[in-house]
């Protein structure tokens, strides 16, 4: 099975306390670590532990500058065959943007299902991957947490609303948007990373793909950047342990966290 | 002169000129299939250091002083070990003799000879009562540490050693009865009665037979030797000549190679992954089980006992070049021979290598196996997020450099500088990752920046700028890591100036010590702080509170270093603290549970190895433990707690009470 894996490289924003920028319409990012986004990082162990049991070819690809490169490699060490960039210079995108650039790209790959992370970690939007399926005219899926294999397509377990799956069967070729959780994503070692350097990272600059000029204007842009004012809505629990212990069961249930 | 035993002899000598040979080829066959592992395996540098290694074997090899710190069966062992020395030369005589070729009659009484017939005599009679004692204790007292030992070869052995004395007791006696030229040895004083009622000719009989059973029971003993564990008979004294020197430190994932992406895999896949000098450990384990004695790991049940992970590898090896087929395939290792569990139950803490009489090594081992799970993505998946962390943030919390220096809002009115590149400094304060963001080991490293000031040192922290040591990624297996932090402090170290470094934490201090090629001293608080107390640069005010107090020995600043003293001269002569010590304490010191694997991965076990630790402090009466490791003191802390002795015991860091006194 041929799969392509679309992943992004994201500030690392854990303990961090972000600041917004003068322009208000974006982070401080000096001096942050960046990472691979970790939906994507799950989409790439499926992806991996698929080709791994089926047999065929895996190509990762990404939209940025060279600095973004890091994250190929790491696909590229976990066990990844290909890894194309795709240089966009300074030019603002959006989703819709980015979309039409991976669907040109992906196109003349061969594939059977196309993996995206559901979501990123730095602008939450979870766009590209269901857009991208529209630009491919391909059946699709998010939010996926489960992936079987059957002789004429995937059945699937969806995430749903409060707690709830659904088990679909869909069609190949696909494209799937990944939860994290799917699976347990290897380990890649910073030898890994420097060995996988030796494999093929092919660069495309945006031009080579020859889109028409509409497809790279953004629909869509940031007016500001701000934190949300705080708010009340904690709830302090009183009582001796076991009853403090019966409550948070409670609410977790009426929240639909556990079932 | 020579030879005048040949009339007594009446075995033909082409008869020990067949056994001879048989025998000696058949020996020299299996030893040349036990080199062809040593020589595929990978390389090691040890032919270096040689007056060093001279030392050690007289010291270790020789007069073997790692045997009595187990009194009994060290002194036994020396008794036999030091036999052999003396009654190898009479072996020979006596294979000469048996072939008829004129060497040193074995039977002359003429000057030195007279001596020697007598020193041999004396330690035949010793080594028997050596060998029966032993048999005896084995048989009778079972020591536990003799557990999945081969014990039936143990029992053959000191056998077949007993006859060799017997038979050549007998053979000397009733030659010196025949010939009639006794010499006054302690044999021939017991055994004359005996003698004396024996004719000539049965005398030559029992000359004859002894002697034929004698020869035959050394060829016999010594084509056991390769196959057994006894083996260590021949190469315990060139691993003891080959022995780790660089303490401390771990091994490079491969020698001579210099580019490590160049290699197919790290670590230890196949048996001949290991280096040379690990395959002559494996050949030289004398199955003593001192080492899982003194394992944490082993002690607080865990899936790990050295002495069997040493026997299982050296089964895999023997069945992988066996002596009487073609090497088989070598085989996958880790996982399949040593269990996953077996490897991540090690906490480095270097008990086993410092009771090893033969000085196996255990650490670069398990660590090189580690290489190979982490390389391949098999390790807990616990560690993925330290890893990253560590690689992203410099710290296994994941938590930003600029917050590195958030510990310093604990230090009242005390400025800290905090260094940028280019600047000068006489002492860098090297905090490490714990000491900077965990709120426990955060006080410590804030008793050290409050002595440091009270000294009047100039010192600087890195702040922002210092990486995680990489001490315990490296240990965890993931030595590509290791080598990226230990690059970016490297660089960090070289864009300022400073005349040493003094560390919170011991694992640093070695990490640094004996893993950096560092140009300046390094050193931890407990020596740094001796220092300035004995130059008069601090002085104590106050004297600590009262209670038995008892110093916890962290291995990476004891074992690993050899600080031992240094710690117990601030609390004993400084500080005017009465120590009582714990019957595990110095060399024999007790893990806490380790600084690595345990913090971020759950070992199966029974008893938390701190549980255990503070149980041996409640044995000597103490109510205080001392300790001078954030891990060490983290690990007790919650034992303390988990036990529910809160209130009845406590643990402080020295620097800690340093700060209370001065």
């Amino acid at each position: 099975m041929d799969i392509v894996v679309c992943i992004k490289r994201v500030p690392f924003t854990q303990e961090v306390d972000l600041e917004i920028d003068s322009g208000q319409r974006d982070i401080v990012k000096d001096g942050l670590a960046f990472v691979l986004n970790e939906w994507d990082n799950y989409a790439l162990e499926e992806a991996i532990s698929l080709k791994e049991r089926l047999g065929g070819q895996v190509t990762v690809v990404s939209v940025g500058s060279e600095e973004d490169e890091e994250v190929l490699r790491r696909a590229l060490a976990m066990g990844a065959d290909r890894a194309i960039r795709v240089d966009a210079g300074n030019r603002t995108l959006d989703v819709r943007c980015i979309s039409r650039i991976l669907a040109k790209v992906v196109k003349d790959l061969p594939f059977d299902l196309i993996l995206t992370g559901a979501q990123a970690d730095d602008t939450n939007e979870g766009c590209v991957g269901v857009m991208l399926a529209e630009e491919l005219g391909l059946p699709h899926a998010s939010v996926v947490k489960g992936v079987e294999v059957l002789d004429k397509g995937l059945r699937i377990r969806v995430e749903l609303e409060g707690g709830t799956e659904e088990i679909s069967l869909i069609k190949l070729p696909a494209l799937l948007t990944i939860q994290t959780g799917i699976n347990e994503p290897r380990y890649v070692s910073v030898m890994g990373i420097r060995k996988a350097a030796k494999k093929e990272l092919k660069v495309l600059a945006l031009e080579e793909l020859r889109l028409g000029s509409g497809s790279l204007e953004p629909d869509s842009s940031v007016e500001r950047l701000f934190f949300p004012p705080e708010q009340g809505g904690a709830q302090m629990l009183t009582g001796d342990p076991a009853t403090i212990a019966e409550r948070i069961l409670k609410i977790l249930k009426e929240k639909g966290v556990i079932q | 002169m020579y030879p005048k035993g040949a009339e007594v002899l009446f075995i033909p000598h082409w008869i020990f000129l067949m056994i001879s040979l048989l025998s000696l080829g058949f020996f020299l066959r299996t030893i040349q299939k036990r080199i062809v592992p040593l020589r595929q395996a990978q390389k090691d540098p040890r032919f270096n250091h040689w007056r060093l290694r001279i030392l050690g074997l007289l010291k270790d090899g020789f007069l073997q002083i790692r045997q009595p710190r187990y009194p009994f069966s060290g002194v036994v062992h020396l008794v036999i070990f030091w036999g052999f020395v003396v009654l190898g030369l009479r072996s020979l005589q006596l294979i000469f003799y048996g072939l008829g070729i004129p060497f040193i009659n074995p039977f002359s009484t003429e000057g030195i000879w007279h001596f020697y017939a007598q020193l041999k005599d004396i330690f035949e009679v010793l080594v028997l009562i050596a060998c029966v004692l032993s048999i005896i204790r084995r048989a009778v007292l079972m020591p536990s540490r003799y557990k999945g030992s081969h014990q039936f070869e143990a029992y053959l052995v000191l056998s077949l050693i007993s006859f060799l004395m017997i038979t050549d007791i007998a053979l000397d006696v009733s030659h010196f009865a025949l010939k009639n030229t006794p010499i006054e040895t302690i044999s021939s004083k017991i055994t004359a009665g005996l003698f004396k009622a024996f004719s000539a000719s049965q005398l030559r009989s029992v000359f004859n037979i002894s002697f034929l059973l004698h020869l035959l029971t050394f060829f016999v003993f010594l084509n056991i030797l390769p196959v057994s564990k006894h083996f260590h008979i021949i190469t315990a004294l060139p691993n003891v000549f080959f022995k780790k020197l660089a303490k401390g430190s771990i091994k490079p994932a491969r020698y001579g190679i210099e580019e490590l992406e160049d290699l197919e895999y790290l670590g230890i896949r196949k048996i001949t992954d290991f280096t040379w000098k690990h395959i002559l450990d494996f050949y030289s384990c004398t199955e003593c089980g001192r080492c899982s004695d003194n394992c944490p790991a082993n002690l607080s049940g865990r899936a790990l006992s050295p002495k069997i992970l040493t026997l299982k590898l050296r089964e895999h090896l023997y069945s992988t070049y066996p002596v009487f087929r073609r090497p088989t395939q070598d085989s996958q290792i880790v996982g399949e021979i040593v269990g996953e569990e077996e490897i991540w139950s090690c906490t480095t803490c270097g008990a086993c290598e410092r009771e090893c009489p033969v000085f196996i090594e255990y650490i670069d081992k398990i660590v090189d196996m580690r290489r190979y799970l982490v390389e391949q993505g098999e390790n807990p998946s616990t560690f993925n997020q330290v890893f990253l962390n560590m690689e992203k943030t410099g710290n296994p919390f994941g938590r930003p450099g600029q917050k590195r220096t958030e510990w310093l809002l604990n230090l009242e009115g005390i400025q800290v500088r905090i260094l940028k590149k280019g600047e000068e400094v006489d002492t860098l304060f090297f905090v490490d990752s714990y000491p900077s963001f965990d709120p426990r080991s955060q006080l410590i490293a804030s008793a050290v920046a409050k002595g440091l000031s009270m000294a009047q040192v100039d010192f600087g922290i890195l702040g922002p700028l210092e990486r995680d040591s990489g001490h315990q990624v490296r240990r965890m297996g993931e030595e590509g890591l290791f080598q990226l932090l230990k690059e970016q402090n490297q660089k960090t170290f070289e864009a300022i100036r400073f005349q040493r470094i003094v560390t919170t934490d011991p694992h640093s201090f070695n990490t640094l010590k004996n893993d950096y090629q560092l140009k300046v001293p390094v050193y931890h608080y407990s020596e740094y702080f001796l220092e300035l107390f004995k130059t008069g640069r601090l002085s104590k005010k106050g004297v600590p509170k009262g209670g038995r107090y008892t110093y916890h020995d962290p291995c990476y600043l004891g074992r690993h270093n050899g600080i031992y003293e240094a710690p117990r001269e601030i609390l004993e002569e400084i500080l005017g603290v009465k120590l009582v010590e714990m019957k595990r304490s110095r060399e024999k010191s007790f893990c806490c549970g380790g600084a690595d694997v345990s913090l971020w991965h759950e070992v199966k076990e029974e008893e938390r190895m701190a549980q255990k630790r503070i149980g041996m402090a409640l044995e000597v009466g103490a109510d205080r433990i001392v300790t001078a490791c954030p891990f060490c003191l983290m690990h007790l802390e919650d034992a303390i707690k988990t036990m529910g002795l809160e209130g009845k015991i406590q643990v402080l860091d020295l620097m800690e009470l340093i700060i209370s006194v001065c």
